[in-house]
This record gives structure tokens, C-alpha cells and sequence, in this order.
């Protein structure tokens, strides 16, 4: 098992390397430089001699080859750099921002769960009744409702009608967390009903559920103890896929709660071209994704005999 | 006695009754999918006409789903927007499955070297953020939406390649693959008979519910110049306009809202339906 | 069951963070203040006035103050000085207001004003060339300074937010967006941070009794947030409320509204290396096309004010110094046939041998309301027979550079330090002239600003040049923008300003 995890966290290296150069090429072909977006955005100008005076100091002047090299070097040593943009370093702006996203994926996440898990078995023992079409068509609007439409709607409910939550706050983190997460969890919550119950109903159709049923086992027995336990495969790979996008952050609803994560920090460098910012966003998308994947595989290995892991 | 002779009779019942509403969603798809075409000779008023002096006007008899900031009809709009919203998306979604579906089933079945290769190259492109990529599409090829579809293609096959990958694996060893394989199946035969249908269920459904995301997304590039320019109609980024009125004028973000709302619902019923229809486990 | 029991300990966990945890009520008076102008994208996160455009945080929130200030006009004021006087062409004496002191416990001198101006231009990247100081002379309340070459305009750039003085002794805490500063204004930082800054009041403020005992400044990145928290009461006091917005406010005896005209102005570039706008018939009608009117009061709802040219009503070379084209369909359609624009094929374009009429208009979205224009023009253009194509990206500078545009529409505060100077060296003659006009005549008359050291002459001249710019059709002006600051009805002391750089003032009152 060790030798395994060793192996795969070995397979990190390439998977960082292409990564992070596919992307700093990228940025490159996208065209722009952060010093003139900067000075743009402001709204005032300044001389081209200022402009090329900041590029030379950010070693932008430099070759393409050249810039990455320094970069990669840099990252190894655990020097990312400096932002264009804030002139601070990127190592640590990063490292401030991850809690409050790890925070935000962790209760979004259970949260999700905790409202999916028993709406989609509802729907599927209750298939084709009443309670399944009134799950399947929540989880429709849930679905098909942009994230910052349910921001806003949640907010001008719960805040602006009914009082309940201030909007932002920075003082009482339990409180502020709770729109953000509502927020996430409304359509992660739809997606993941419908999976459930999909996964579900499949199982119930096998043959081990209806020998089980003859048997007179409980229904709630063999739903938790084997259906369940299968449907989980394809609820976590479904999971995996989420948290990984959770932990790169959630752009929409950072802005408009003022959650300081990694998204809208990796947006505006974006925009920005802020290049040392989104050259370390895009390292840690990579790492997130190779250390979810791995997890993900031992958990299926638990799960399901009958996953093996690749030698 | 009895008993075998209510199951046969309870199996014909269901597999009629799947088949209508299955032919029954067909249709509505079809339907919307030829007003979607069509659109342009059934809007009421040109969708690009502006009017200043009918600016932000709630839903009236003349103007059903009120008016935009510039007096333009809503429902104009939001019919005229359905051309490009929905092929764009389908589109978008179907290359994004089919691709996805075929590396996850071939990297599920065969494993090894094929495995790990395809699994490496979809991890670059799964962990890479789609912005960054976006970016660089839109500075390469330049704006419109054919380009934001080519961006999140290329970024977004990876998804159903982790998923079919999985269900793939767990199938790969199962009794009847077996019995198919004894029997002398092909690989691709065995592949497209017998695994393809029993994992159809969770991708589609999966397929089918990323259709109103894909339609955010789409509209998400926007800002890149990635997307349509004015004063083309396009659902989300209608939304995306109307977003700052929810509270003055609501029928600005909640008549493309509701239009996405509906597609997808008629999108997830039609798969809902298609998944009972071919998964053979479910006629019983 | 196991679930259950963990779903209902949850439950029972996000209830009890519910409860709001109660502030106490003590006789202090605090306002809290929700801005979209405050974050590290825009480069003003933190209160240092030598780094970036941190300089506008500290006097928007009432920490730092310039040497001197500007007017509602835009016209320089003493502040922390008293009085100036040219010596000569590069010398200027100026007299320092008596008895202010720093936050820091240390009283403002000639000494310590020195000291801030020479770390300014050692390490700010704007100043140094907008100010020219070759060095300065510090004595008692008298400063000195000496410019490498005559700067008429240095007064005027010592008001900039980058020149508020800050004692260098207790020097800059915290970097970046965290940075802290000892300033002489009405109120004194205690915690700074890229999304908010807590403000206490200065009880020694030389400018008298300052009213409100705490102050916070949050930065917010969304403008339907911060509708919603000043609906909610968690900020009482709003600045950058997306101007589509205000109508929830107007006309609300709950809350006032405070805007007025600033310099920032939304206007186009035409190109001059492009073959069709290189026909003046053609960039006029573009021009005479644009329904500035019916854009500032619908699509702006009021929150824009129609632009002759590049500076606001307020200014003594403003808008109405001088004179332009008016919106006239039916005179652009006729310029357009004198040029040998006609429709042949009746498709509604004009074309002329074989090609229509087709301008691309290049702009971006960062700013809400350039899309909008793009969208609107396209329909009044249409009108007269121009096929508008809009190109709005945010990566428009890649395109700006290249000259890949018919017509370039963009924002700029026009005069942020009250001169128009600025304007015409960097986008008539500077960086910015992306349509690639030239005009002598123009070049001329700019550099003779550059030189001139009367006001009177200085505005003329702002205008002679503006009207060079209008006769010749190289730029239209649209709209400038009305800044607005929204407040619940009991906040007094509050004032939108032309320039936007005074925010939170001493003034400042909560009833």
C-alpha cells in the first residue's frame, strides 16, 4: 500500500512539471503584461518608461525559457515569487487564503451530503410517486439556477427580508459561513440527489436486493448495508470531482460574500496577468487534483473488491 | 401459479409506458429543439430593436416577459437567444461525453499502459483551471463563442473519462462480460453491447444535468471576449445582465433563468426516460 | 441512524452560531463603511501613500492629508501648507500650517515633510516624473523645493493622494495591503488588512473636533452585496453602488444620496491608421450617431452626465468652454452620402464599391457601463447605416497596442490632480494615443502647457486644445461619471467629491 502511494505521489512530478509549463505558456500566448493591465486599471496612465522600468525589475524582459526556469527553480526552493500586482509574496498570500477555502469545501461538502444522500434514496424507494417528482423537480431548479442567482436569492430572503444573517461579516465566522455554503450546497445538493437516486435504483434492481428482500431482511437494512456501499462508488468519484473544484476555489461566491479564497484571488490574477499568482494557483490545482485522485482510489479499493489498484 | 403470469403482464405495462413517455419527450425535445432552430420568424418583435422609451418595463399583454434596459422585447430575446444557447451547449456536451465516455471505457478496460497514459493526460487537463485555458484559447483564436465552446471541450472531457472509467472497471469483471467474452465476443463488440449500456445511465444523467452549468459557463467566458458580442441574444449572459436588477426589474434575469430551467428539464426528462428505455435491467 | 444523530448535532451546531453574538451598546459612535473602491486588484489595499495607488486609501479614509487639497472646482486649496510661492521657474517655497502633529505623537515640520516627500520619489513609481524634485530644503516651517526642470503643475501634483504626508520616523508597518502609516487626518488606523481597515478618531486633530468615534471601512468585490448590506444596516454608508441600483434608494427618505460629476470620463478614439476613419466625414458622423442624452439619463439611469469633452461642467475648461456635434441622424446620414456612402444593396448598411459600412468598436467590460455604450451605439449607428461590430474583452489592451480597432472606448479620470496636463500628455500626445493621431498644431500647444506657469493661460490653452482635438475629430466624449456616495439618512458629513479622493472627513457625523 505504502510502495503504492509512494508510486503515485511520484506520478506528481510530471503531472506538476506539464502543468505548470503548459500554463506559463499559455499566459504567454494570451498576450498582455501585468505591469500595463495594472496601470490600466487604475484608470491613469503612466510612461512608457515607467511601464518598461517595472517589466525589467519582474524580469519580464526576459526570454520565455529564461522566465520559467527562474520560476520552476524558485518553486522548488519554495520561492514562488512576488505578485505583479500587490508586490507581495505569492507564498504567502496563497497560504493565507487556503483556510478559508478548505472551510468553505468542507462544510459545503457535508452539507451537500447531509441533504443528498437521504433526498436521493427517498426518491428512488419512492420511485415514481409523489415524494420522488416532487425531489426530482427541486433538484431541476436547483440545478439549472446559476450559483449567484441562489447567492442573490438567498440574500435578499434571508437578509434583506428576513434579517436573519447580516450579509458579510468578518467577526463571527460561524454565521458568515452560512450563505456561502447554502449557496454551494443548492446545486451541489441537486446534482447529487439525482445521483443518488440514479445509483440507487440501479442497485435495486439487482438480484442480491431481491434475494435479500425474500430473505425478509429490512428494507432500510439492505439499503444502508449493500446498496448503498455500492452507490457510494459513483458518489465519490462524483465527490472527488467537486472537492477538487471546491478547493480551486469558488469565484462567485467569494466575490459576492467576500469569502477571501484562492478563486477570486485566482481570477484576478488572471485578469490582472498577474503571472507568478496563476503560475502558483495553477501548481496547486495540480497537486489537489493528484491527491484527491489518490484518495479516491484507495477509498474504491476499500469499498469495492472488485477494483483493483494498478500495480 | 399465478404468480409468473401477473410479473409477465406487470413487465408489459412498464415497457409500454416507458416507451410512450419516452416518445412523448422525444417529441417535446424535438420541439424545442426546432423552435431553437427556427427562432428567428417566431419572435413577435425584432430582438435587437431598442427603444428607449420602453425601457425596463414590467411583463404587460404587449410585452410578455417585460423589457431589457434598452426597451428591447424580452421574450424576443429570450426566444432568439434559445439558437444559440442550446446547439452551442449541445454541442459542447455531446463532444464533451463521447470523447470522455470513449478514453474512460477504453482506459477502464484495458488498463496498464493505455490506463495510465490516458489517466496522466486527462489529469493535466482535469487539474488545469479552465480560465487559464480559456485565456489563452481567446488570445489565440480570438473571441466568439465557437472558440468558448472549443475552450471548455478541451478542458471538459477529462470529467466523463474519470467517471466511465470507473462504472468500466466495475463491470469489467462481472459474470455476464464473462459469459459475452466465452461466447466470443470481440472487445469492441463486448464494449459497445454490453458495457456501454449498463454505464449509459450515470454518464447521461451526468451529461444531461451539466447542461444548464455548461450554459453558465459558456456565458462565464464572457468577460474574456470569449461569447457572443451585442447584440446577439444568449441566455446566460442575459442572466448575467440582469443579475444587478433582481430586485428592480426580476424579469430581466428570470426570463432566461426560467428558459434555462426549462431546457434542462426537458433535457433530464428525455435522458431519465432514454436511461429506462435501454438500461435492459430496468424492463423487469 | 448513526446519520441522523450527526445530522441533528449539525443542525443544532449552525443554530447555536446563529445566535448573533451582541455588540454592547456603549455611548461611542461608530459608522461602518462598505466600498468597492478599497482592494488589492486596484492596487490601493493599505495606507502606505508611497507604494502603488495606496495613497487614495489613505486620504479617502481620512488618515493621511496632502500639502494641499483640491476645491469643489478642482482648484488647489492649502491643507497641511498654508501658502506657496514660485521663486523661480524651479524653485518653490512653501509655507507649512502650524501645530499639526502625526498620529505618531510627532509634530509636523518642515523636517519631517522633507523626509516623506524623499522617500516618496526614491520609491513610488508615478511621482518622480510628475514631480521633478532635484532636492529640498527643510527650515522650520519653510520647504523648499528645487525641481530638476520647470514643473508648473507641481502644486497641483503635490495634491495627488500619493503626496500625503506621513512621518517617516514611525515608518511604514506592515507591507502591502496590511501597510500602516502615522498621518495628521481626523482618524487613525488600528488595523489594516486587503479587506478592511478599522478606524479610530484622532483626538488631537488639528482641524478641531473630530464626531464619530470608530469608523470601519469594508471592502466589498460585489455591488448586489452591498445593496443588500446597506439594506440590511450592516453598512451605513456605500461607496461605488452599481449605478443601475440607486433607483432602490431615490426618493427613499431612509437614505440620501450624494453624487456629483467626476472626472472620470467615458469617451473613443478613433484610428487614424484605419482606412475608413481616416475619412473625417465618417469619424464625425460616428460621432453626431451617439445619443449621449438618451445613454446618461436611461442606460445610465441619471448616473452620467452628457461630455462635450474631457472635463466635467466644474472645471473652468469644461464641457461648456467649448463646442461639438450635437446627436443629428439625419446630418450624419448626409455626411456619409458626401463621402459616397450609399445603401445599393438595401440591406439597411451603407457600402461604397462593394464594402459596407462595418466599424469595429473595441472596449471592455471592467467598467459596467463601456458595454453598454458599445450596445447602445450599435443600435443608433444602425440607424444612419453604420454596421457596428463590438469587440468588448478584457484583454482590449492587446488589441489597443496593436491598432486592431476602428474605435476605442475606454475610461479615464481626465484630471486627477485638477490639471489638464495630464489628459493631453498621455493620450493625445502620450502612451494612450492608441488611434495614432497627430496634429502638429496639437503637439505644439501641449508642449507650450507643459510650460506655462499662469492658470488662466494653463486653461485656455486646456481648451484651445480640446477643441483641436473636437474640430478634428479624433475623439469623442460621451458621458463623464457621476460619483456617488449613499448613505442611511442620519449620516451627515459625508460628500461625494469631483475628484474622488475625500471620503471620510472630520465632518463626518452619525445622528
Amino acid at each position: 500500500m505504502l510502495k503504492y502511494i509512494v508510486k503515485r505521489l511520484l506520478q506528481l512530478i510530471p503531472v506538476l512539471i506539464g502543468i505548470t509549463f503548459l500554463s506559463f505558456a499559455m499566459m504567454r500566448l494570451a498576450g498582455g503584461d501585468a505591469v500595463t493591465y495594472m496601470y490600466e486599471n487604475a484608470g491613469t496612465s503612466v510612461s512608457q518608461e515607467v511601464i518598461d522600468e517595472a517589466k525589467k525589475e519582474y524580469g519580464l524582459d526576459q526570454p520565455f525559457l529564461v522566465q520559467y526556469g527562474r520560476w520552476f527553480a524558485g518553486m522548488i526552493t519554495g520561492d514562488m515569487g512576488v505578485s505583479y500586482v500587490s508586490d507581495r509574496d505569492v507564498y504567502d498570500t496563497f497560504v493565507e487564503k487556503l483556510p478559508a477555502t478548505i472551510f468553505l469545501m468542507l462544510s459545503s461538502v457535508a452539507l451537500t451530503m447531509l441533504i443528498s444522500v437521504p433526498l436521493g434514496i427517498i426518491s428512488a424507494v419512492r420511485h415514481n410517486r409523489w415524494a420522488d417528482y416532487l425531489i426530482r423537480f427541486l433538484s431541476f431548479i436547483g440545478n439549472s439556477m446559476p450559483n449567484f442567482f441562489a447567492a442573490l436569492v438567498l440574500m435578499y430572503f434571508l437578509s434583506v427580508k428576513l434579517g436573519w444573517l447580516p450579509v458579510i461579516t468578518s467577526e463571527n465566522l460561524a454565521l458568515s459561513l452560512i450563505l456561502p455554503t447554502l449557496t454551494l450546497a443548492v446545486s451541489m445538493a441537486a446534482k447529487y440527489t439525482r445521483q443518488v437516486r440514479a445509483t440507487v435504483l440501479e442497485e435495486l434492481n439487482k438480484d442480491y436486493v431481491a434475494g435479500a428482500m425474500a430473505r425478509g431482511v429490512k428494507g432500510s437494512v439492505i439499503i444502508w448495508r449493500n446498496v448503498m456501499k455500492v452507490s457510494m462508488l459513483t458518489i465519490i468519484t462524483l465527490l472527488a470531482l467537486s472537492v477538487g473544484s471546491l478547493l480551486g476555489g469558488t469565484t462567485i461566491v467569494e466575490t459576492i460574500f467576500m469569502w477571501d479564497g484562492v478563486g477570486k484571488m485566482a481570477v484576478d490574477a488572471i485578469t490582472m496577468r498577474d503571472y507568478p499568482i496563476v503560475q502558483a494557483y495553477v501548481a496547486w490545482m495540480a497537486v489537489i487534483y493528484v491527491l484527491v485522485n489518490l484518495v479516491t482510489d484507495i477509498i474504491y479499493h476499500y469499498l469495492d473488491p472488485r477494483v483493483r489498484l494498478a500495480r | 401459479m399465478t404468480n409468473e403470469k401477473i410479473t409477465v403482464r406487470k413487465q408489459k405495462i412498464k415497457r409500454n409506458h416507458t416507451k410512450g413517455k419516452l416518445i412523448f419527450f422525444s417529441a417535446v425535445t424535438v420541439l424545442l429543439l426546432l423552435t431553437a432552430a427556427f427562432a428567428g420568424y417566431l419572435c413577435p418583435y425584432d430582438p435587437d430593436e431598442q427603444n428607449l422609451l420602453l425601457a425596463q418595463q414590467p411583463p404587460s399583454l404587449s410585452h410578455l416577459l417585460g423589457t431589457d434596459r434598452f426597451g428591447r422585447d424580452m421574450f424576443s430575446r429570450v426566444l432568439a437567444g434559445s439558437t444559440i444557447s442550446i446547439y452551442a451547449t449541445l454541442i459542447l456536451v455531446a463532444v464533451v461525453t463521447a470523447v470522455g465516455t470513449l478514453v474512460g471505457m477504453i482506459c477502464g478496460w484495458f488498463g496498464k499502459g493505455a490506463d495510465t497514459v490516458l489517466m496522466r493526460v486527462s489529469d493535466l487537463f482535469l487539474a488545469f483551471p479552465s480560465l487559464v485555458f480559456a485565456l489563452a484559447v481567446a488570445g489565440v483564436l480570438g473571441g466568439g463563442i465557437q472558440n468558448a465552446v472549443i475552450a471548455l471541450a478541451v478542458i471538459g472531457w477529462p470529467k466523463f473519462a474519470r467517471l466511465a472509467r470507473g462504472l468500466t472497471m466495475a463491470q469489467k469483471d462481472a459474470p455476464y462480460i464473462m459469459a459475452a467474452r466465452l461466447s466470443g465476443c470481440s472487445t469492441p463488440g463486448i464494449l459497445i453491447k454490453h458495457v456501454l449500456p449498463n454505464i449509459a445511465g450515470p454518464v447521461l444523467v451526468t451529461a444531461v444535468l451539466d447542461i444548464g452549468t455548461m450554459m453558465m459557463e459558456l456565458a462565464g467566458l464572457s468577460f474574456l471576449g470569449l461569447g457572443v458580442q451585442p447584440p446577439a441574444a444568449e441566455w446566460g449572459s442575459m442572466i448575467n445582465d440582469g443579475r444587478s436588477m433582481l430586485q428592480i426589474s426580476p424579469w430581466m434575469a428570470l426570463a432566461p433563468g426560467a428558459a434555462i430551467f426549462i431546457t434542462v428539464m426537458i433535457f433530464n426528462l428525455l435522458g431519465d426516460t432514454l436511461r429506462d428505455y435501454i438500461d435492459p435491467k430496468q424492463r423487469g | 441512524m448513526k446519520k441522523k444523530i450527526m445530522a441533528a448535532i449539525l443542525a443544532g451546531a449552525v443554530l447555536t452560531a446563529c445566535i448573533p453574538i451582541q455588540a454592547f451598546a456603549g455611548e461611542e459612535k461608530t459608522f461602518v463603511y462598505g466600498t468597492t473602491g478599497y482592494s488589492e486588484e486596484m492596487g490601493d489595499a493599505g495606507l502606505n501613500p508611497h507604494d502603488n495607488y495606496s495613497g487614495w486609501s489613505a486620504v479617502r479614509y481620512g488618515v493621511g492629508e496632502t500639502l494641499f487639497k483640491y476645491n469643489d472646482n478642482m482648484e488647489v486649496e492649502p491643507w497641511l501648507a498654508t501658502d506657496y510661492e514660485f521663486v523661480d521657474d524651479t524653485t518653490v517655497k512653501i509655507t507649512l500650517r502650524d501645530g499639526v502633529k502625526f498620529s505618531s505623537g510627532r509634530t509636523m515640520d518642515a523636517q519631517a515633510v522633507k523626509e516623506c516627500l524623499d522617500d516618496l520619489i526614491a520609491v513610488h513609481d508615478r511621482a518622480p516624473s510628475d514631480l521633478k524634485i532635484d532636492h529640498i530644503e527643510a527650515e522650520g516651517l519653510t520647504l523648499t523645493i528645487c525641481t530638476a526642470e520647470p514643473c508648473p503643475a507641481l502644486i497641483n501634483y503635490l495634491g495627488d493622494p500619493y503626496g500625503a504626508i506621513i512621518d517617516m520616523e514611525y515608518g511604514i508597518q506592515g507591507e502591502g495591503g496590511s501597510a500602516n502609516v502615522a498621518g495628521t487626518g481626523p482618524y487613525i488606523a488600528t488595523e489594516v488588512t486587503p479587506a478592511q481597515i478599522t478606524l479610530v478618531k484622532n483626538e488631537d486633530y488639528w482641524g478641531g473636533d473630530v464626531k464619530v468615534d470608530k469608523v470601519t471601512v469594508k471592502s466589498f468585490s460585489d455591488g448586489s452585496a452591498l445593496t443588500a448590506a446597506l439594506q440590511t444596516g450592516d453598512v451605513q454608508g456605500t461607496y461605488g453602488l452599481q449605478y443601475d441600483n440607486y433607483v432602490l434608494f431615490d426618493g427613499n427618505p431612509d437614505y440620501t444620496i450624494n453624487s456629483c460629476a467626476t472626472s472620470r470620463c467615458f469617451f473613443g478614439q478613433f484610428n487614424f491608421d484605419s482606412e475608413i476613419m481616416q475619412d473625417e466625414n465618417v469619424r464625425k458622423a460616428v460621432a453626431m450617431g451617439i445619443d449621449k442624452e438618451g445613454f446618461c439619463s436611461v442606460i445610465m439611469e441619471g448616473r452620467g452626465l452628457p461630455a462635450s469633452a474631457a472635463f466635467p461642467d466644474s472645471f473652468s475648461y469644461g464641457n461648456k468652454a467649448v463646442t461639438t456635434v450635437s446627436y443629428d441622424p439625419e446630418g450624419a446620414r448626409e455626411l456619409l452620402e458626401e463621402s459616397g456612402w450609399t445603401d445599393t444593396d438595401g440591406d439597411g448598411y451603407l457600402d461604397k464599391d462593394g464594402k459596407k459600412l462595418t466599424i469595429n468598436w473595441l472596449t471592455y467590460p471592467t467598467r459596467l457601463e463601456q458595454p453598454k455604450l458599445a450596445e447602445y451605439a450599435q443600435s443608433t449607428l444602425k440607424e444612419i447605416g453604420i454596421d457596428v461590430t463590438v469587440n468588448n474583452t478584457s484583454d482590449h489592451m492587446t488589441y489597443a497596442q496593436k491598432g486592431d480597432f476602428d474605435v476605442y472606448v475606454s475610461s479615464l479620470t481626465t484630471a486627477p490632480t485638477g490639471d489638464p496636463e495630464y489628459f493631453f500628455t498621455s493620450t493625445v500626445t502620450g502612451p494612450k494615443n492608441y488611434g495614432n493621431y497627430q496634429n502638429e498644431e496639437v503637439t505644439e500647444l501641449t508642449e507650450k502647457l507643459h510650460q506655462t506657469f499662469d492658470i488662466q493661460e494653463r486653461s485656455s490653452l486646456a481648451v484651445e486644445l480640446q477643441q483641436k482635438l473636437l474640430d478634428d475629430n479624433a475623439m469623442f466624449f460621451v458621458s463623464h461619471l457621476n460619483m456617488g456616495i449613499v448613505t442611511k439618512s442620519n449620516v451627515t458629513g459625508m460628500a461625494a467629491h469631483p475628484c474622488d479622493y475625500y471620503e471620510i472627513t472630520a465632518e463626518l457625523d452619525v445622528e
